[in-house]
C-alpha cells in the first residue's frame, strides 16, 4: 500500500503537476496578502513572497529525475545527463535585484515617515484626495 | 483575522475563481509537451568544456553573458546611492544600549571564520558551487554582526569608497584589453587549457572577474547595511 | 522517495507563508518569512541546482530580513 503511492509520486507527470499547484498557490497567497494589508512594510513582504513563487516556478519546469546538477567532478562527468545552466543563471539575477529594489523602498519608507510619520497608505494623500 | 480594509464577498469568489482557471489551463497546457525537447544548454555544456572550467553556471553568468552582470552590478550601485543620499549624515551618535556579554565576547571569535569562509567560497567559485555574490554577502553579514555587538565600530567610508571604485574600474578594464588583444568584449585572453579542468589556476580571466565581482559586491553591501544601523540624533 | 520530499517541503512552505499574511504583529511575521525562505533553499536543492539554493540561503534568509528588521527599528522610535 505505501510502496504503490510512493512509486505513484515518483512519476514525472506527478512531480510536475504539485510544481504547478504549489508555486501558484504560493503567488495567489502573496497577491492576497497585497492586496488587503494597509502597513506598507506588510506590502513589501507580500511581493516578496509572491517573487519567491516565481523562482520556484521556473526551476521546477526544467527538473528531470534522471539529471544531476551541471558541475563536472570525478565521476560525474557524462555531459549528456546534466542539468540545463541558462535559467540558473536567470534566476541567480533575479534575486540579487529583486534585494537590491526591496533595500531601496524601505529606504524610502522610513524617510517619508520621518517627515509625517505615518504608514498607513490610505492616509498617503499630499494630492488633496480624501 | 479582521482586516481593516472592506472586501465584499464578489471580490472573494472572483479571485477563487480566477485562481482556479489560472490553475487548470496552465497544467492542461503544460502536461502535453512532446518527448523530446530541444534544451538552449546543450551546445552551452560542450562549449563550456572548450574553457577548462567545472561549473558551468560560473561561465555562462561570466563569460557568455558578461554584460548582463556588468548592468546587474550598475543596478546594486544605483541602489546603494539611493540609500546613502537619504539615510547618511555627518553627525553620527551610537545606538544608546550597551550589548550583551555573551554577543560580545562571542563575535570576537566568529568574526575571523566568516570572513575566511566568505573569501574561500569567492575564490573557489569556479570549482564548486559558489562565486562572487555569495561571497560578497556573506562578508557583508559578517560586518553586520560586528556592527551590532560594538558600539564603536565603524569602517571608514573612505576605504569602501576606495575599494568600490577600483573594482568598477578592474572590471571594464579586463573587458577593454580583451577587446584589444582579441577583438571581443570580455574575450578570455589569458592561457585556458582543457587539461587543467578542476585546478585552481584555470580557466583564463573567469576566476579573476568573479573575485572583482566579489569585492565590488561585499562592499556595497556593507555601505547599505552600515547606513540603515548608524542613527543621526537630530529628530 | 522525491516525490515524497517535495510534497511535504511545499505543504511546509504554504502553512508557513499562510501564516506570515494573517500574523498581527510585525517582527513575528518577519521571522516566519525568513522560514519560508529557508523552506524555498530545500526545494532549489531537490531540483538539483546548487547555486541558486546557496545564492537564495545568503541573500533571502541573511540579509533581506535582517534589513526588515533593522528598518522596524526606525519605525518604532518616533512613537
Amino acid at each position: 500500500m505505501i510502496e504503490t503511492f510512493l512509486s505513484y509520486l515518483n512519476q514525472n507527470s506527478t512531480i510536475t503537476a504539485m510544481v504547478n499547484i504549489g508555486s501558484m498557490v504560493l503567488f495567489f497567497i502573496g497577491l492576497f496578502g497585497l492586496l488587503t494589508h494597509r502597513h506598507i512594510l506588510r506590502i513589501f513582504i507580500s511581493i516578496s513572497i509572491m517573487e519567491i513563487a516565481i523562482f520556484l516556478f521556473f526551476i521546477g519546469s526544467t527538473f528531470n529525475k534522471a539529471f544531476t546538477a551541471p558541475i563536472v567532478e570525478e565521476g560525474y562527468t557524462n555531459i549528456a545527463v546534466m542539468n540545463d545552466p541558462i535559467p540558473h543563471a536567470l534566476i541567480l539575477t533575479a534575486i540579487v535585484i529583486g534585494m537590491a529594489v526591496f533595500a531601496l523602498g524601505v529606504s524610502f519608507a522610513i524617510e517619508y515617515h520621518k517627515l509625517t510619520s505615518r504608514t498607513d497608505i490610505n492616509e498617503m494623500n499630499e494630492m488633496g484626495e480624501s | 483575522m479582521n482586516f481593516k480594509r472592506d472586501i465584499s464577498t464578489k471580490t472573494y469568489s472572483g479571485f477563487a475563481l480566477s485562481a482556479l482557471l489560472v490553475l487548470t489551463i496552465l497544467n492542461v497546457l503544460l502536461q502535453n509537451i512532446p518527448g523530446k525537447v530541444e534544451r538552449a544548454g546543450e551546445k552551452l555544456l560542450e562549449l563550456n568544456a572548450q574553457e577548462g572550467v567545472a561549473n558551468a553556471v560560473t561561465t555562462v553568468v561570466v563569460y557568455f553573458r558578461g554584460f548582463d552582470t556588468l548592468g546587474e552590478i550598475a543596478v546594486l550601485f544605483i541602489a546603494a546611492l539611493g540609500i546613502g543620499l537619504m539615510l547618511s549624515s555627518h553627525s553620527k551618535v551610537p545606538h544608546k544600549e550597551e550589548s550583551n556579554f555573551i554577543l560580545q565576547k562571542a563575535s570576537k571569535l566568529l568574526f575571523p571564520v566568516i570572513m575566511l569562509f566568505g573569501v574561500y567560497v569567492m575564490i573557489y567559485g569556479h570549482l564548486s558551487p559558489g562565486g562572487g555574490f555569495q561571497g560578497g554577502v556573506i562578508i557583508a553579514s559578517g560586518v553586520l554582526l560586528l556592527l551590532i555587538s560594538d558600539q564603536n565600530f565603524e569602517i571608514p567610508h573612505s576605504v569602501i569608497s576606495a575599494l568600490e571604485t577600483f573594482a568598477g574600474i578592474a572590471y571594464v578594464l579586463i573587458g577593454l584589453i580583451g577587446l584589444v588583444v582579441l577583438d571581443r568584449f570580455l574575450g578570455n585572453f589569458l592561457p585556458h587549457d582543457i587539461s587543467e579542468m578542476g585546478m585552481l589556476f584555470s580557466g583564463g580571466i573567469i576566476p579573476l572577474v568573479y573575485i572583482v565581482v566579489g569585492i565590488k559586491v561585499g562592499s556595497e553591501m556593507s555601505l547599505i547595511v552600515q547606513n540603515l544601523i548608524k542613527r543621526n540624533d537630530d529628530d | 522517495m522525491t516525490g515524497l520530499i517535495i510534497l511535504s517541503t511545499f505543504i511546509a512552505v504554504i502553512v508557513v507563508a499562510f501564516a506570515v499574511v494573517v500574523q498581527k504583529s510585525l517582527p513575528d511575521a518577519i521571522i516566519l518569512f525568513m522560514g519560508v525562505s529557508l523552506g524555498s533553499v530545500v526545494l532549489f536543492f531537490v531540483f538539483q541546482a546548487p547555486d541558486v539554493a546557496m545564492t537564495e540561503a545568503v541573500i533571502g534568509a541573511g540579509i533581506s530580513a535582517l534589513i526588515f528588521l533593522m528598518a522596524l527599528k526606525h519605525f518604532k522610535e518616533e512613537r
